[in-house]
């Protein structure tokens, strides 16, 4: 005999078909997403588009007075202090998680990591808070003491306050350092026991072992995270808003006060009355957000190979 | 001493003086915040809405109730989104389509905070004509659900499998195995995972400046401009008159206890899952 389904059968139906198709909309939902974004800025950034064209990318003037813009100087000043930020956090990154993988013990281990953990959870303005009101000043008596030591009249003159692309790159560079330290470190970790073992029976100091035996293992890892820490920096929005200086002009040396895509969109965008000069800021959105998902995925692309391997 | 010995002990010391340094750094922001912080507190600071342009006094009550209100109403908008497609992504690994999600979600953990305002203006403020607390939570709301679907994901996953084939054998559907059991054991962890997004998005401010945009009063409407912690502490840091930016310093050390209370939280929540399992 063929029993009719009950009725907690049936609603159990409903619940599961209910719960597929929640499922199915959220994950569709988030792919969305990455499209809704590039529509929605490719859109608002028309009159942009239709004023310079291409060459919006590469103009090196950006002048709100005449109307004239173009994207090279935020594209050199996100590139400057992207890189610059990387190059001087890499070194420690690379060291912090040596020592917390190699060095420290446990007890030693653990707080440090909470701390990198409380570093990393900090807001970004309170970075750029703490930029603007302890890092800046210093960075301005430097400025004075490099100028006199170059002999330079100006940079004494007119360096002396202390905003601009010099004081961005070693906030960013502090920013990062958590974020690098710890991928760097969740890497170094899965590194097998007993290949550094082995090198240590063959008479390796521990430096040797680390050095050719363990950096090699994490190598494709640990460009992946750095690769990832660049994204990070590039699109750093407050903190270098806050201190970089809201310069127009194409920087000439690190001194000068500068923009980053991200930062000409903070300190600009709700001065800009004309739809010109809305769609141009709209416009470095969306290079950003291009930039920023190539970045992304590339850099999720080089960790997951490096793992499998 | 060999050359490689000496190399090993130079490159010892240069390892432990970077973390010494790390320490060193973070030491030195904290103190920054706590002393300049605690110094302007009062009892004023946390009840009263901003003071007139040119009186002293006032506080920061309209941010404090703005963080509170848009970073829950973010949560709340994002948290079912978030968890549904972790869901999905941890039941169907394996699967082409799970994998482009789960890369769509790292990738869009990656879209700096500022695309995300952008987005938030042209998307809602130019379609409601208006500012508004709304507007700002549903961009937080895009923030919080990458991070909350890679967590619920990565939770789910550490479900032991024989749980789950256990209740597959009692003849139990997809649906009720996930809530009833995967869900059900994995509960603190993704609790835990919801207080640390919350605790990302509640320090956000660029995703606000062109959406909440603040306001100077104690706003409860979500459809009205709203302040928040960290646009205020913005637009004081950025401000010529030494009061404010010293409220500026006050509202940084209450934004980072209110993080650090989120993240306690989540830690702990965490440790008792570690617990239960050992």
């Amino acid at each position: 005999m063929v029993t009719q389904p009950s009725r907690s059968d049936r609603r159990e139906l409903v619940h599961e078909r209910i719960f597929t198709a929640a499922g199915v909309t959220a994950a569709v939902a988030l792919v969305t997403t990455i499209v809704l974004f590039l529509l929605e800025l490719f859109i608002a950034s028309r009159a942009s588009r239709a004023a310079f064209g291409l060459p919006f990318l590469w103009r090196s003037e950006w002048n709100p007075v005449t109307e004239k813009f173009g994207a090279l100087p935020m594209i050199v000043g996100t590139l400057v202090t992207g890189f610059g930020a990387l190059l001087i956090s890499t070194p420690f990154a690379l060291g912090i998680a040596i020592f917390l993988a190699d060095y420290a013990d446990r007890k030693l281990a653990e707080p440090i990591k909470y701390l990198i953990g409380l570093l990393g959870g900090l807001p970004s303005v309170i970075f750029g808070l703490w930029g603007l009101f302890v890092l800046v000043p210093i960075v301005s008596k430097f400025e004075v003491w490099f100028g006199k030591l170059v002999g330079s009249e100006a940079l004494v003159a007119s360096g002396t306050t202390g905003v601009g692309l010099l004081a961005a790159i070693l906030l960013l560079a502090i920013m990062i350092l958590p974020f690098s330290a710890s991928l760097i470190l969740e890497s170094l970790l899965v590194v097998p026991t007993e290949l550094k073992e082995g090198a240590l029976a063959l008479g390796a100091t521990k430096w040797d072992a680390i050095q050719n035996v363990e950096l090699p293992y994490v190598q494709k890892s640990t460009v992946g995270a750095l690769v990832l820490s660049l994204g990070r920096a590039l699109g750093e929005t407050m903190a270098v808003t806050m201190v970089i200086g809201n310069g127009m002009k194409m920087p000439t040396t690190l001194f000068d006060p500068a923009n980053t895509l991200a930062s000409a969109i903070a300190n600009q965008f709700l001065e800009a009355t004309s739809p010109v000069y809305v769609g141009s800021l709209i416009q470095l959105a969306l290079i950003l957000f291009v930039i920023a998902i190539i970045i992304n995925i590339v850099a999720r692309v080089i960790l997951r190979r490096g793992v499998q391997q | 001493m060999t050359p490689r010995k000496l190399k090993n002990s130079v490159m010892g010391f240069l390892v432990a003086a970077s973390a010494v340094l790390l320490i060193a750094v973070l030491v030195v922001i904290v103190w920054h915040i706590f002393i300049s912080g605690v110094k302007y507190l009062n009892w004023n600071f946390f009840t009263k809405a901003p003071a007139p342009m040119g009186e002293s006094g006032g506080g920061v009550f309209n941010a404090i109730v703005g963080t509170f209100l848009i970073t829950l109403v973010a949560a709340a908008i994002g948290t079912p989104f978030g968890m549904f497609a972790g869901i999905y992504v941890a039941e169907h690994r394996g699967r082409r389509f799970a994998d482009v999600v789960r890369l769509c979600a790292d990738a869009l953990q990656g879209v700096p905070s500022i695309v995300i305002g952008i987005f938030g203006y042209t998307f809602l403020v130019v379609r409601f004509r208006s500012y508004s607390a709304l507007s700002a939570s549903i961009a937080l709301a895009f923030m919080f659900v990458p991070t909350t679907t890679r967590v619920t994901e990565e939770v789910l996953n550490l479900v032991p499998s024989g749980l789950k084939e256990a209740a597959y054998a009692l003849g139990a559907r997809q649906s009720s195995v996930v809530w009833n059991v995967s869900i059900k054991t994995a509960a603190a962890g993704i609790t835990s995972g919801l207080l640390t997004s919350m605790a990302r998005i509640a320090g956000e401010t660029a995703p606000l400046l062109f959406t909440a945009f603040g306001s100077r009063y104690v706003e409860w409407n979500m459809l009205r401009p709203m302040s928040a912690l960290p646009l205020q502490i913005f637009i004081y840091a950025g401000s010529p008159y030494p009061a404010l930016q010293q409220q500026a310093w006050s509202a940084a050390f209450v934004l980072v206890l209110l993080i650090l209370l989120l993240q306690y939280s989540a830690k702990h929540l965490i440790a008792r899952v570690l617990r239960v399992k050992a």
